[in-house]
C-alpha cells in the first residue's frame, strides 16, 4: 500500500465510500426494478446509479492515491458490480421456475413450512 | 421441477457453499501459520521481551512509507538489565495487570478497545511524559495514585484509582514500553514522539 | 396476572424452552440499554459514579449484556424453529432446560461480579474469577468453559432432534454453523503476554462468530422465517442459504483481515483486508436484487405485521450498518485514522442493531403471536400504535445515535489522529472539541429516545393480541379456511 489519505480527504474519502455503497445498491434496485416491471426508464436509472457508483470510486481511487494492481483490482471491482444483478437476476429466475406448481404439489403434512 | 437448469439447483449451491467456506478456512489456515510466526516474540515484527533493555524510537521509514519503531542502544528500564526470561516475567505481569484491572473497555491497545480514555499502542513513546530522565517514574506514580497525579489535560476526565501495587505497575511500564517497540505498520500515524536520547 | 395471560401450556417443549431464553433476552436488553445510558452520560458528567462504577465497568457490562441477549436471542430461535423444522418433539428439554439454569445463573453471578467486585489484582486468579478483561469476551474463564458446555448441550440437543426427525437443508446449515460457534469460542480461552498474538486470535473469537456463523444463524432463522410468514417454498429457501452461505463466508472469512492491518500483523493483510472489504457488499447487492424479486412476485399478505416490519428494518439495518458505515472506513487508507475512534461506536450501533437486533426483535413477535392462541396481527390489531411507536422510537434512536456518533468520530479522528499525531494531549484535545461534544450530547439524547422504545416494546410484547375481538378472530378463521381451499 499505502499512502494515507490527505488530512483534508478523510470526510470525502469515507464519503465516497459509502456513496459507492449506496449508489451500489441503487443500481441494483433499479436493475431488478425495470426487469420486474419491463421498463426502460427504470433502466436508465439503473446505469445513470452506476454511473454515480463509478465517478465515486474514481473519486476514491484518487484520495486513496490507489496505484499498480491496486488499479486493476478496482478495475476488476467495477466490473463485478457491474454484472453482479445480472447474474443476481439471472439466478432468482433460475431458481423460482414454476413457484406455483412446487407450492401447489407439495403436501403440508411433508413440509409444514408451506402450510 | 426438473426444469431448474444446474446452475439455479439446489445441489449445486450446497457444493458451491461447502467448497467455498473450505478453500477460505484453508487459506486462513494457512495465512495463520505464516501470521503467527511473524508475530512471535523474538521476531522483527514483534521483538523480544528484552527489548526493554534498549531504547525504542518511532522513526519514519521513507521506503515503506510510514513511521516504525527501531531499536536503538542499551536504556534498561528501572535501571536493571533484565535476562530475556526476567523481562518476559515482568511484561506478563504488566499484560495481566492490564487484562485483570479491566484497561481495554476505557483504553485502546493496538487501537482496540473502548474509546473514553487516549490509545496505549505508544503511550511508552508519548511526549505528555515530558523528558525521557523522568518518565519511569511518573508513570509508576500515575498508575499507583492516578487521583492526586492526574493526567486529564483540563478535562474533568480521571482515571480510577485501580489499586495498583508498585510491582504491577512496574509490569504495566514494561509492558507497555515492550508494546511500543511492535512494528504497526505506521499505526498511529504521524505520532509524536517523546525526545530520546540520540534522536534526531 | 391478566396482563401476562398467555396462552403457555399448549406449546411444545421445545417452544417452551424458546420463551424462556426470549424473556431472558428481553431483560438483557434492558440491562444493555440501561448501561448504556450511563456510559454515554460519563462522557458528559466525567464525574459521574467516580471510582464507584467507573467507566470500565459500566461499558463491559453494556457490551457483554449485548454479546448475550443477542445468544439468548438466537438460542432461542432456533428452539422455538426446530420442532417444525424436523417434525418431532425437541429429544431433550429436560437437559436443556438445566443447561438454561445453569446460563442463566451463572450469567447472574458474571453480572455480579462484575458490578461489585470489578477489577482484581494481576494475576491468573482474576482472569478465572473477576474477568479477563478482553473486549467483549471479558467473561472470567470459569464461565467460558461454562457457556461452552451450555453451548454443546445445546448442539446436542439440535443434532440429536434434528436426527430423530427430519433432517432439512437448513439442518445442516445450522448443525455445523454451531459447530463452528462453539469451536471459535475456544480460540479466546487462553492467556499470552504477547499482545500482537492476543489479539490475532481474539479477532478470530470478535471477527468469525460476528460476521460469519452469526450471520449464517441470521439466515436460518431468516430462511425458517420466510417459509412461515411468507409460505416461499422450501427448495427456493434453501437454494438461497447455500448461495447465501457462499457469499457470506466466501467475502467475511477472509475479511477478518480488516482487523489486520495494525495489530502487528504482516503488511500483506493490508492487501487481504482491504480486497475482501471490497467483496463483503456482494451478498447484500443479492439481497436487494432477490428482494425486489420476491417483492414483484409476491404480495407480501402476512397475517404479522409487526414482524414483519422488524424483518424490513433488519433488511435495512444490515444495509446501512455493515454495507454502507462498515465500507466507509474499512480501507487501510482510511482506516489509519478511524481506526479506535468513535467511528467504530457509530458502525457498532447501527451494524449490531440492524443485523441482529432487530431480526431477534421480529421472532419475539412471531413467539408472541403464537402465545396469544395465533390472533391475527394485522390492520385489525387494537393498539397497534404501540408497536409502531416502539419500532419508530427504537430505530430513530439508533440511527441518531449513530449519526451523532459518526460526527463525534469525524471530529476525533481528524484532531486527534491526523493533526495532532496520536499523542495523549491530541487525544484530549478531541475530546474537548466542540462537535465532539455535540455529538456525545445528541448521542444521549437518541439514547433516551431508543430506551423510551424498548420500554414501549416490552409493553406491546406483553399485551398485543390481547383485546383483539372475536369477531375478528372468527373471520381470521375464515378466511385461513378459505385460503387453504383455494391454494389446495
Amino acid at each position: 500500500m499505502t499512502e494515507p489519505v490527505l488530512a483534508s480527504n478523510i470526510m470525502l474519502a469515507t464519503m465516497a465510500g459509502a456513496m459507492m455503497i449506496l449508489f451500489g445498491a441503487f443500481y441494483a434496485f433499479f436493475f431488478a426494478w425495470s426487469r420486474l416491471k419491463n421498463k426502460a426508464s427504470y433502466a436508465t436509472l439503473a446505469y445513470l446509479s452506476y454511473g454515480i457508483f463509478v465517478v465515486f470510486t474514481v473519486v476514491l481511487v484518487q484520495v486513496l492515491h490507489l496505484s499498480g494492481y491496486w488499479r486493476i483490482l478496482v478495475a476488476l471491482l467495477l466490473l463485478g458490480y457491474l454484472l453482479a444483478p445480472h447474474g443476481i437476476w439471472h439466478l432468482c429466475v433460475g431458481t423460482h421456475p414454476h413457484e406455483e406448481e412446487i407450492a401447489t404439489r407439495s403436501t403440508p403434512g411433508k413440509s409444514s413450512g408451506l402450510s | 421441477m426438473n426444469k431448474t437448469p444446474w446452475w439455479a439447483s439446489e445441489s449445486f449451491w450446497r457444493k458451491v457453499a461447502v467448497w467455498i467456506t473450505g478453500g477460505m478456512l484453508v487459506i486462513l489456515i494457512f495465512l495463520t501459520f505464516d501470521t503467527v510466526k511473524k508475530i512471535t516474540a523474538g521476531s522483527s515484527r514483534v521483538p523480544a521481551y528484552s527489548v526493554i533493555n534498549k531504547r525504542i524510537y518511532y522513526r519514519f521509514n521513507p521506503e515503506r512509507g510510514f513511521m516504525e519503531p527501531v531499536i536503538g542502544d542499551d536504556a534498561p528500564l528501572f535501571g536493571k538489565m533484565l535476562s530475556e526470561e526476567e523481562a518476559e516475567k515482568l511484561v506478563s505481569l504488566g499484560k495481566m495487570t492490564i487484562q485483570a484491572k479491566n484497561c481495554m473497555n476505557c483504553h485502546t491497545l493496538l487501537g482496540n478497545g473502548a474509546y473514553y480514555a487516549p490509545d496505549l499502542t505508544k503511550a511508552w513513546l508519548d511526549q505528555g511524559w515530558g523528558a525521557e530522565s523522568v518518565r519511569e517514574n511518573m508513570m509508576v506514580s500515575f498508575l499507583m495514585d492516578p487521583k492526586t497525579n492526574g493526567r486529564g489535560y483540563g478535562t474533568m476526565r480521571r482515571m480510577p484509582n485501580l489499586g495498583i501495587t508498585e510491582e504491577e505497575a512496574h509490569g504495566i511500564v514494561a509492558f507497555l514500553k515492550w508494546m511500543s517497540s511492535i512494528d504497526t505498520n505506521g499505526f498511529p500515524n504521524n505520532f509524536k514522539t517523546i525526545p530520546q536520547e540520540g534522536d534526531q | 396476572m391478566s396482563l401476562l395471560k398467555f396462552d403457555y401450556s399448549s406449546l411444545t417443549p421445545g417452544k417452551k424452552l424458546a420463551v424462556k431464553y426470549f424473556i431472558v433476552a428481553i431483560i438483557l436488553f434492558g440491562a444493555q440499554l440501561l448501561f448504556g445510558l450511563i456510559a454515554g452520560a460519563q462522557y458528559l458528567v466525567p464525574g459521574l459514579f467516580y471510582n464507584k462504577l467507573d467507566f470500565n465497568v459500566v461499558r463491559m457490562v453494556h457490551i457483554n449484556a449485548m454479546v448475550i441477549w443477542m445468544l439468548y436471542g438466537f438460542i432461542g430461535s432456533v428452539y422455538w424453529l426446530i420442532e417444525d423444522e424436523a417434525q418431532t418433539e425437541l429429544v431433550g428439554y429436560k437437559l436443556g432446560n438445566l443447561a438454561f439454569w445453569i446460563f442463566t445463573l451463572a450469567v447472574a453471578v458474571v453480572v455480579v461480579v462484575y458490578l461489585f467486585i470489578q477489577i482484581g489484582p494481576g494475576n491468573q486468579t482474576s482472569l478465572w474469577l473477576i474477568n479477563e478483561g478482553r473486549e467483549y469476551i471479558e467473561a472470567p474463564r470459569w464461565a467460558d468453559i461454562g457457556i461452552v458446555v451450555c453451548v454443546l448441550i445445546f448442539f446436542y440437543n439440535v443434532a440429536a432432534t434434528f436426527m430423530k426427525g427430519r433432517w432439512t437443508g437448513i439442518a445442516g446449515v445450522l448443525v455445523l454453523d454451531l459447530v463452528a460457534l462453539a469451536g471459535l469460542y475456544l480460540a479466546g480461552m487462553f492467556y499470552t503476554p504477547n499482545i500482537s498474538v492476543d489479539q490475532y486470535w481474539w479477532w478470530w473469537v470478535i471477527h468469525l462468530w460476528v460476521e460469519a456463523t452469526w450471520e449464517v444463524l441470521v439466515g436460518c432463522i431468516m430462511a425458517w422465517s420466510l417459509m412461515q410468514v411468507l409460505g416461499t417454498p422450501r427448495k427456493i429457501v434453501q437454494t438461497w442459504l447455500y448461495i447465501e452461505v457462499a457469499l457470506m463466508f466466501g467475502s467475511g472469512i477472509l475479511g477478518l483481515g480488516h482487523h489486520y492491518f495494525w495489530i502487528g500483523t504482516p503488511e500483506y493483510w493490508l492487501t487481504i483486508g482491504g480486497f475482501f472489504s471490497a467483496l463483503e457488499p456482494v451478498p447484500l447487492v443479492a439481497m436487494v436484487v432477490h428482494a425486489v424479486y420476491d417483492a414483484g412476485k409476491h404480495d407480501f399478505k402476512n397475517r404479522n405485521h409487526p414482524a414483519m416490519a422488524w424483518l424490513i428494518a433488519h433488511a435495512f439495518g444490515n444495509f446501512f450498518g455493515a454495507g454502507v458505515w462498515g465500507f466507509m472506513h474499512t480501507l487501510p487508507q482510511i482506516n489509519l485514522y478511524t481506526h479506535g475512534t468513535q467511528w467504530s461506536a457509530s458502525h457498532g450501533h447501527l451494524a449490531f442493531f440492524g443485523a441482529y437486533a432487530s431480526i431477534n426483535i421480529a421472532m419475539w413477535y412471531i413467539a408472541v403471536q403464537k402465545l396469544r392462541g395465533d390472533v391475527p396481527f394485522d390492520s385489525r390489531l387494537p393498539h397497534a400504535w404501540r408497536w409502531k411507536s416502539a419500532l419508530a422510537l427504537l430505530n430513530i434512536g439508533v440511527l441518531g445515535m449513530t449519526m451523532a456518533l459518526l460526527i463525534s468520530g469525524y471530529e476525533q479522528s481528524f484532531i486527534e489522529r491526523a493533526i495532532e499525531g496520536s499523542t495523549w494531549a491530541g487525544y484530549f484535545k478531541a475530546q474537548t472539541a466542540k462537535w465532539f461534544m455535540q455529538g456525545m450530547w445528541w448521542r444521549q439524547v437518541f439514547g433516551y429516545a431508543t430506551a423510551l422504545g424498548y420500554v414501549l416494546l416490552v409493553w406491546d410484547l406483553m399485551t398485543i393480541g390481547k383485546d383483539v375481538p372475536q369477531s375478528v378472530i372468527e373471520a381470521d378463521r375464515k378466511e385461513r379456511l378459505h385460503g387453504q381451499k383455494t391454494r389446495g
